[in-house]
């Protein structure tokens, strides 16, 4: 008798503990990200004991908006054997990165959200809220979004003073890449008042161009993807190539850093007000 | 009526003639035939009046850079490849298929990726320089030892694919991540997007190696006629092999250091054009070059025109043209020595 009083006894606060976490949504505690742009997200959502590994690239400043909270965290470079053993309760994928990772976890029934590539505003903010909600964090989400939108209404206002002057620009990536109309970059473009030429290049508006089709294009403004204590690299070289420096003294080139645009998340605001700013004629 | 063989039938100041205005006709194509059509004499105009158009700039900046590149780069090759085969007396000489070029390319790949270029400049030529002159001395080696053209070609797979894997390598260890993905240029060679930079950079080296090489045409001649009656005609031969190895080594490594390793540009042009020389290796020395940046300007022509995008490498389009060739090159080979 005596024993089975106790053997309840024993049990009521483990069932007093589930009935508490019963009211809040229960948080996923161990979270894996394999693709750059998931890492900055989780990063910005779920403080950082909870996130079982983010890939090795979140901690490069250079490419990574968040370098300083991944370095807290640690890293994977999207391999299944590292991830499996990190027995996560979460993983978040990016729909076009580490598909043969993506597919055996998929087969050991590990929990799974996989991130597309955003290419409008709305689909950034409903990404982030996608997310935040998958790892039980709906208010921090609404928090990201509503600043990162806040930003961008504040540039509609000032598009709203130049009464429609949107000059030419046109985006200048490692190895000539520029970057055509549906893309989340042509979105930033225009919320920042300026006019995506890409889509009226000589060559088209997708994938390398030579330098040549991009200067005859004759945009008002050059955007050019800067990395500038990149290490050395042909593709990288295409952005300092001495035409484009010569173009600079004709049209306004503006240096942006790709770590802003690269993927999807509330830092894109700030290179739409970085744009916004060089929409405006040479200092 | 008899027929003279062919090198009396043109003289070789007509041969040369034709084969400069060939090689300047396909310069300025190379300049007038771009991706996008634009007005060449506009841009011109506006380039000597001072005018800072897009098109002058396109013109000063891009293009013809470009084609002069393409112009030195096919010599250098062209050149290197006639003053090998006449030294090593073996027609499969050539800096790409002997390893000279692939080594080339490392040694200005160790330079660039490392960041040394990006202080000093001149890193880059010389890198590549010291990659070419490694493989030439190695070269020197084997040819010291009676290569045969077995051997030759043997040597010159090991040095190519020990100069590729280590390339590979150190892309790879690189820090930037697109630079992996650049090994492409470095082994099949591209002109895309060069610069007035790289042209002023690699003229002053390359000119030198032009002068080295061709100083050694009569001493080329009379090793036709073997090493020891060379020698009593008064030659020094291993002053020649010096002169041989500083010109490939100055023209070629400074060639790959800006435009990657271009193959076969220096197989094709000294075996169309020997019969027309006489078979006279110093004589054919000036001709090979200017038919080798006749090559290497054409092939550039039709990656630009060729609806490929991205585009084809350089190195592509001269392998379509001299992997076949070299093929029925060694058929006739091994029909002549069984």
């Amino acid at each position: 008798m005596r024993r089975w009083l106790l053997r309840i006894l024993a049990v009521l606060p483990l069932a007093g503990g589930a009935a508490l976490a019963g009211d809040a949504p229960a948080k996923t505690q161990r979270i894996a990200s394999l693709n750059l742009c998931a890492d900055e997200l989780l990063l910005r959502l779920v403080e950082p004991q909870r996130i079982a590994s983010v890939t090795w690239l979140a901690r490069d400043p250079r490419g990574s908006n968040v370098a300083a909270l991944a370095a807290a965290v640690p890293v994977n470079r999207g391999l299944a054997e590292e991830i499996v053993p990190q027995r996560p309760d979460l993983v978040v994928a990016g729909k076009y990165t580490t598909r043969t990772t993506v597919g055996l976890l998929k087969r050991l029934d590990i929990p799974l959200l996989e991130l597309d590539v955003p290419q409008t505003v709305e689909a950034v903010a409903e990404q982030i809220r996608q997310l935040a909600h998958a790892v039980g964090e709906p208010e921090r989400g609404e928090a990201l979004i509503a600043g990162m939108t806040a930003r961008l209404d504040a540039l509609d206002a000032l598009d709203a003073l130049a009464q429609g002057q949107r000059p030419t620009a046109v985006v200048l990536r490692p190895n000539g890449f520029v970057a055509g109309s549906g893309s989340l970059v042509d979105t930033i473009l225009t919320r920042a008042g300026l006019d995506n030429l890409a889509d009226r290049l000589p060559l088209g508006s997708q994938g390398a161009l030579p330098l040549e089709a991009i200067i005859l294009g004759g945009a008002e403004r050059l955007i050019v993807d800067a990395a500038p204590d990149a290490p050395p690299s042909l593709a990288h070289a295409v952005l300092h190539h001495p035409a484009v420096a010569a173009l600079a003294t004709r049209v306004r080139v503006v240096s942006l850093p790709s770590r802003l645009w690269t993927c999807a998340g509330p830092q894109i605001a700030e290179a739409a007000e970085l744009l916004a700013v060089g929409r405006e004629a040479a200092p | 009526m008899s027929r003279l063989p062919l090198d009396e039938r043109i003289p070789y100041a007509a041969l040369v003639a034709g084969l400069a205005v060939l090689t300047l006709a396909l310069g300025l194509a190379s300049v007038a035939i771009g991706y996008v059509p634009f007005d060449l004499g506009a841009a011109f105009g506006d380039l000597l009046g001072g005018r800072a158009t897009l098109p002058a700039l396109v013109l000063a900046e891009l293009r013809i850079p470009r084609a002069a590149l393409g112009l030195l780069v096919g010599f250098s090759l062209g050149l290197t490849g006639a003053a090998m085969q006449g030294w090593l007396r073996n027609p499969l000489a050539e800096p790409g298929l002997v390893g000279v070029s692939s080594a080339a390319a490392l040694g200005a790949v160790v330079v660039f990726y490392s960041g040394l270029s990006a202080t000093v400049a001149l890193a880059l030529p010389l890198g590549g320089m010291a990659g070419a002159a490694a493989a030439a001395l190695l070269l020197n080696v084997m040819a010291a030892r009676g290569a045969g053209t077995t051997t030759l070609v043997i040597g010159g797979i090991a040095i190519n694919s020990l100069a590729g894997s280590l390339t590979a390598l150190a892309l790879n260890l690189a820090p930037n991540p697109y630079a992996a993905l650049e090994i492409v240029f470095w082994l099949m060679g591209s002109l895309a997007d060069r610069s007035t930079d790289q042209l002023w950079l690699v003229l002053p080296p390359m000119l030198a190696g032009w002068a080295l090489t061709l100083s050694g045409a009569r001493a080329l001649d009379a090793l036709t006629l073997g090493e020891d009656t060379a020698r009593s005609l008064g030659f020094n031969l291993a002053a020649l092999r010096v002169r041989l190895i500083a010109g490939a080594a100055l023209a070629v490594g400074s060639a790959v250091s800006v435009t990657g390793a271009v193959g076969f540009v220096g197989l094709v042009g000294p075996h169309l054009l020997r019969p027309l020389v006489g078979a006279r290796p110093g004589r054919l020395l000036p001709v090979s070059g200017l038919a080798g940046a006749s090559l290497t300007l054409a092939a550039d022509i039709a990656v630009r025109l060729l609806p490929t995008r991205p585009e084809l490498k350089l190195g592509v389009v001269t392998a379509l043209i001299g992997a076949p060739f070299l093929i029925a090159l060694i058929w006739r080979l091994r029909r002549e020595e069984p």
